[in-house]
């Protein structure tokens, strides 16, 4: 029922899943951070070529990112042709009353969609090759010196690895709702918006009940087993930084000089 | 409502890595008016199989056939919601379908939806409450504050107050006690007696199978197994015990005594009372017993 993709995890054995988070999260860090160098054709497609490695390199299959990304397209598909109408500079295309297309403006909106595009592709694969629990250990320990400065670190992960837990969950749950609902006649996906908008409460009140019992169940779950923070708490899968990782955290410099080398 | 599954194939999350076939090619048929129970092993496809009948999945391939609608894979927009009205289901957790701020308002949103007036709504809420045996002071309580098996009760009522003709029951009696799980059986097969609604319940307590049954369908792996009447299914010991099933204690201890005694037979035997004429009968002793 759902095709959402982004924040689910498939277990598959490959060198991205083998990597330590660390050097992942720093990496995507960094991505999001170059992918703003790309200017121009060349650099674009460098940008667009490091994201089909990765994939091939995880081992996941181009047709389920694919369909991961259809729900975004509409997102990419309306900045598109916003810039595509605002932008303005270089030869004229056409014009349409008082919107004019110009090459400068199909280009730009051209690379704005690459660079959306890009940016989701390497977030998601992140979030398909790494476990929560993984992602929140590498968050936690790339955090750490802000615990010196009396930050909550520890809780902080806590909270985002209960919530990235909890996802999936709670589509199910959602998906099972649905269901009990729609036997009961309830429409969602017919009738007036405001018929539609009525059909939503009785999905919404499960589900909050739920999700709230079910926090309730967890803090007696974690407390019954002994759970007092962060203090002398170890760790059951250490974090382990190998040649790997240093390799791609030199190819994400090499990437980014390159950028800057043949960009505009 | 005749039911019928045509080489029925469903598949869960389609071209995706979690791609899991929950039925294959699934052929039966269920009469109209009868009771019909699905056992088989947990993730044996049960689900999944009567989620079909009101269309609340759609086949990956072939054909269910409900009465008059039709049920075809790769087919859009059907008039589900007239299926639905006809075809109740009482899900497996009840807790996901309660929502209203009064119990007795969420047995009317069944009816209501389906274009009841408030006040018959109403009416029929009042008669189902009733009749899942819910005491009248909680009726304008929340549904939240109930136990597990009173909000089954409240589930029930509120797909009994569609006046479905054919009820779908996967695992009916879940969270319910011994009295209570009598009870609810007892008002399916009288309303199945009485109003002749067609019933299909999915459990995994063989002897309610057994008892109140006309028909069983045993899963296994996403298939049929077998099909029949109880006692034939359930004389098919060695078979059912291959996919992990059991048959009735009442059976079970027939069984033994037989073995005991030195006889090579299974007699089916579901109440203690058909249990108790078993054993004089194998005992060859008192002939006219009560
Ligand atoms: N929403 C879903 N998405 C993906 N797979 C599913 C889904 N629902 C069920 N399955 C899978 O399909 C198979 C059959 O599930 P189903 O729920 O029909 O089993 P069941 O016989 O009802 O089991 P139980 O007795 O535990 O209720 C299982 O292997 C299950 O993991
Ligand atoms: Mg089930």
């Amino acid at each position: 029922m759902f095709n959402l993709v982004i924040g689910q995890y498939v277990p598959l054995d490959s060198y991205v899943h083998r990597l330590d988070p660390r050097s992942k999260l720093i990496s995507v860090f960094l991505f999001v951070i170059i992918v703003f160098l790309a200017n121009n054709w060349l650099t674009n497609a460098l940008m667009v070529l490091f994201c089909l490695a990765g994939i091939l390199l995880s081992k996941m299959h181009f047709s389920f990112i694919y369909r991961g990304l259809r729900s975004v397209f509409i997102i990419v598909l309306i900045t598109f042709l916003l810039n595509l109408f605002l932008a303005s500079g270089g030869t004229v295309l056409f014009s349409w009353g008082w919107l004019h297309v110009t090459t400068n403006g199909l280009f730009q909106s051209i690379f704005i969609a690459i660079r959306i595009l890009v940016i989701i592709v390497v977030t998601t694969l992140l979030t398909l090759t790494t476990s929560p629990i993984e992602i929140t250990d590498g968050m936690e320990s790339l955090l750490k010196p802000l615990k010196k400065l009396k930050m909550p670190v520890h809780e902080f992960a806590l909270m985002m690895s209960i919530s990235l837990r909890f996802i999936p969950t709670l589509l199910e749950e959602t998906e099972k709702i649905i269901k009990a609902q729609a036997a009961r006649g309830s429409d969602f996906t017919s009738g007036s918006l405001k018929s539609r908008i009525k059909a939503i409460v009785p999905l919404l009140v499960p589900l909050f009940v739920g999700a709230f019992k079910r926090a309730e169940d967890l803090a007696m779950a974690m407390e019954a087993r002994g759970y007092h923070g962060d203090v002398g708490r170890t760790k059951l899968h250490q974090l382990s930084w190998t040649w790997r990782d240093t390799l791609l955290l030199a190819a994400i410099v090499l990437l980014a000089l390159l950028l800057l080398l043949v960009r505009n | 409502m005749d039911i019928t599954f045509e080489q029925v194939t469903h598949v869960y999350g389609r071209k995706t890595p979690f791609e899991k076939r929950a039925l294959n090619n699934v052929s039966i048929h269920i009469p109209s008016g009868s009771f019909t129970s699905i056992i088989g092993h947990t993730g044996s496809g049960k689900s999944t199989l009567v989620q079909h009948i009101n269309g609340i999945l759609k086949p990956s391939a072939g054909r269910i056939t409900v009465g008059d609608f039709v049920i075809r894979a790769n087919e859009k927009k059907q008039n589900l919601k007239a299926l639905r009205e006809k075809v109740g289901f009482v899900f497996q957790y009840p807790e996901h379908q309660l929502f209203e701020e009064t119990i007795i308002k969420d047995v009317c949103f069944g009816p209501m939806n389906f274009g009841v007036s408030e006040a018959e709504a109403t009416k029929r809420a009042e008669e189902c409450l009733q009749l899942v045996g819910l005491p009248s002071q909680l009726w304008h309580r929340s549904p939240f504050d109930l136990s597990g098996g009173q909000m089954r009760r409240v589930a029930i009522a509120g797909v009994l107050a569609v006046r479905p003709q054919v009820i779908i029951l996967d695992e009916p009696t879940a969270g319910l006690d011994p009295m209570g799980r009598e009870e609810i059986l007892s008002l399916f097969k009288d309303l199945h007696e009485r109003l002749n609604l067609t019933i299909v319940m999915v459990t995994h307590n063989m002897s309610d199978a057994a008892n109140y049954s006309d028909q069983v369908i045993v899963m296994d792996g996403g298939k049929p197994l077998m099909a029949g009447a109880p006692e034939r299914i359930f004389s098919q010991v060695d078979q059912l015990r291959k996919v992990g099933l059991d048959i009735p204690e009442t059976m079970e201890f027939l069984n033994r005594l037989l073995d005991r005694v030195g006889k090579k037979e299974t007699i089916p035997a579901f109440t203690i009372n058909e249990a108790a004429d078993a054993v004089i009968k194998i005992l060859g002793g008192v002939k006219d017993h009560v």
